[in-house]
């Protein structure tokens, strides 16, 4: 909380000394947008209940109706995701036809300051690819638009797809900071997170923000050790569950 | 209290997975079984991905048979070569049992093929325990004298060997088969097998009820580990993490059931044991007849 109030306080210095700028001879366009990550690594060790993106930043107008609008959109590691739809067969619920979509995003949130149809027309939005309904994906396999809609419905009780949970608190008039949650099963990799700048239904600037989401600690060193040396990891779970059943039992052996 | 999980990649309560481990041990310790019947269904239950579920599952029975295979070790009550016949077959049987395994995670059939093998596996087994004990109970009322043990067709097959321990001469064949069937199923389903392993001793094989338990543990405990080693080499779903969590709930269970079970009788506790084999195979039953909540799963493409 602390490290992210210092760097907001920091930039916002930056926005200031930026202002009487333009008044001198060589002018030096200021930002009309500014944003940061309080973190720009996540660690996912085995204590780790989930946790939450912080994007923060100030803009040159005020924020509000008739001057700016930030909208905030994070999306994590793509993956190919397979959704299969249950039929009845012989009187038992069994996984029937499969549809296969390739380059799923495993996380996709987007926060806005204001409702996102109030800030940008569909042609924009469709062009931008904001909205759960406007994400480009390639459906193979079987066919039907429920298998889109029920990984969309899916994902988004996971909450691993965030669709303007909250809106960008925002303060100051210039000042904006959004919370995406991230739930316990985020999947680790590189996650983007683009800040838009939105005047006058269209996206005047735009940047880029980069996370990493990481498993740490003891978390980390048995998901690799299971992964680059599975022979040793199977004899090591064989001994380690062997050791700690004979221990238990001589431990809490009664009479 | 909140731990990660690394293999199964999710949070899950700490004090509810050594719940679990309690009351599994807790019946586990009552009735002489590795448990792990009941474990996989439960982790299933609380939204452990059914490969994980298995995979621990089979690590975890590998933890909870040791220290009873030392014990009945110790009191002689291992037939070894009884149980090398077992372990032989019980060898091919996981085996196979794990490519299986991993070719229906590839068809995406993983879930229900588990759950199928609980119901028709755990529904036979316990509707004959019930039957047979049942059947014992009326029998010692009416105090008819009961034979050693009765001579089946199969015991007459070839390639037959004597079993000083378990006072058998019989063919290699019905044990080597009995083995392999566990191994298939202790890898698919992710148990021990004790459970179908003990009657399938007593009542095909014929074997003393003294020597059923320590011999079947061996077979459990090896198994188990050759189940726990090929899932992690070939699946990748052990979860060493969730094991220890459930053993240690388990061990301690488990000697609170082991001194409430030597209160009980045999053929009572057989009773019991068939009831509870058999409501887990119903339960299971029921969740594939009803309407599912979700009538959509997704899951990583293979």
């Amino acid at each position: 909380m602390r490290r992210w109030a210092l760097r907001l306080l920091g930039l916002l210095a930056c926005l200031a000394v930026a202002a009487p700028a333009r008044a001198q001879a060589p002018p030096v366009a200021p930002p009309s947008l500014a944003a940061e990550l309080s973190v720009s690594r996540i660690e996912v060790t085995t204590a780790f209940t989930g946790g939450e993106i912080l994007v923060f930043g100030a803009t040159e107008r005020l924020i509000g109706a008739q001057g700016d609008e930030v909208v905030v959109q994070a999306s994590g590691p793509s993956t190919s995701m397979v959704v299969r739809q249950k039929v009845q067969m012989l009187g038992l619920w069994v996984n029937g036809p499969a549809a296969r979509f390739n380059r799923v995003p495993s996380y996709w949130a987007l926060a806005t300051t204001r409702p996102l149809t109030e800030l940008l027309d569909g042609v924009e939005r469709a062009d931008l690819r904001l909205g759960l309904e406007l994400m480009p994906l390639v459906q193979l396999g079987a066919r039907g638009a429920q298998f889109r809609s029920a990984l969309a419905g899916l994902k988004q009780e996971a909450g691993l797809w965030v669709d303007q949970a909250r809106p960008i608190a925002v303060s100051g008039g210039r000042l904006f900071h959004a919370r995406l949650p991230l739930p316990a099963t985020v999947a680790t990799g590189p996650y983007q997170v683009q800040v838009m700048l939105v005047r006058d239904g269209r996206v005047v600037a735009r940047q880029e923000l980069r996370l990493d989401v990481v498993r740490s600690g003891t978390a980390a060193w048995i998901a690799d050790v299971a992964r680059f040396q599975p022979v040793l990891y199977g004899l090591a779970c064989i001994v380690l569950a062997a050791l700690a059943g004979w221990l238990g039992s001589v431990l809490f052996r009664r009479g | 209290m909140q731990v990660y999980l690394p293999i199964a990649e999710m949070s899950v309560d700490a004090l509810l997975l050594l719940g679990i481990g309690f009351t599994v041990g807790w019946l586990s310790g009552l009735f002489g079984i590795g448990g792990g019947f009941l474990l996989t269904p439960v982790l299933i239950l609380i939204g452990i991905p059914a490969p994980v579920a298995v995979g621990s599952g089979a690590n975890q029975t590998l933890g909870a048979s040791v220290s009873g295979l030392i014990a009945q070790w110790r009191r002689g009550n291992v037939d070894l070569r009884m149980g090398a016949v077992l372990l032989a077959g019980g060898f091919i049987g996981s085996l196979l049992g794990v490519q299986l395994f991993a070719w229906l995670r590839r068809a995406g059939q993983v879930d229900l093929a588990v759950a199928f093998f609980y119901v028709v596996v755990l529904g036979t087994v316990g509707a004959l325990m019930v039957r047979e004990s049942v059947s014992a109970i009326l029998r010692r009322r009416r105090a008819r004298p009961r034979r050693l043990h009765e001579h089946l067709w199969m015991h007459g097959l070839p390639f037959k060997m004597r079993f000083r321990k378990s006072r058998l001469y019989i063919s290699v064949i019905p044990p080597l088969a009995i083995g392999f069937g566990i191994g298939l199923l202790s890898a698919v389903m992710g148990v021990g097998g004790g459970f179908m392993l003990v009657p399938a001793m007593i009542y095909l094989l014929g074997m003393p009820t003294a020597v059923v338990i320590g011999t079947s543990l061996f077979q459990v405990v090896f198994v188990t580990a050759n189940v726990t080693f090929l899932q992690a080499i070939q699946v990748g779903s052990v979860d060493i993490v969730l094991t220890l969590l459930l053993l240690a709930g388990g061990v301690i269970g488990a000697q609170f059931g082991a001194a409430m079970g030597t209160r009980l009788r045999g053929e009572e506790t057989r009773v019991l044991l068939g009831a509870l084999v058999l409501a887990v195979a119903l339960a299971l039953l029921w969740d594939l007849l009803q309407v599912p909540g979700q009538l959509f799963v997704i899951g990583p493409a293979p």
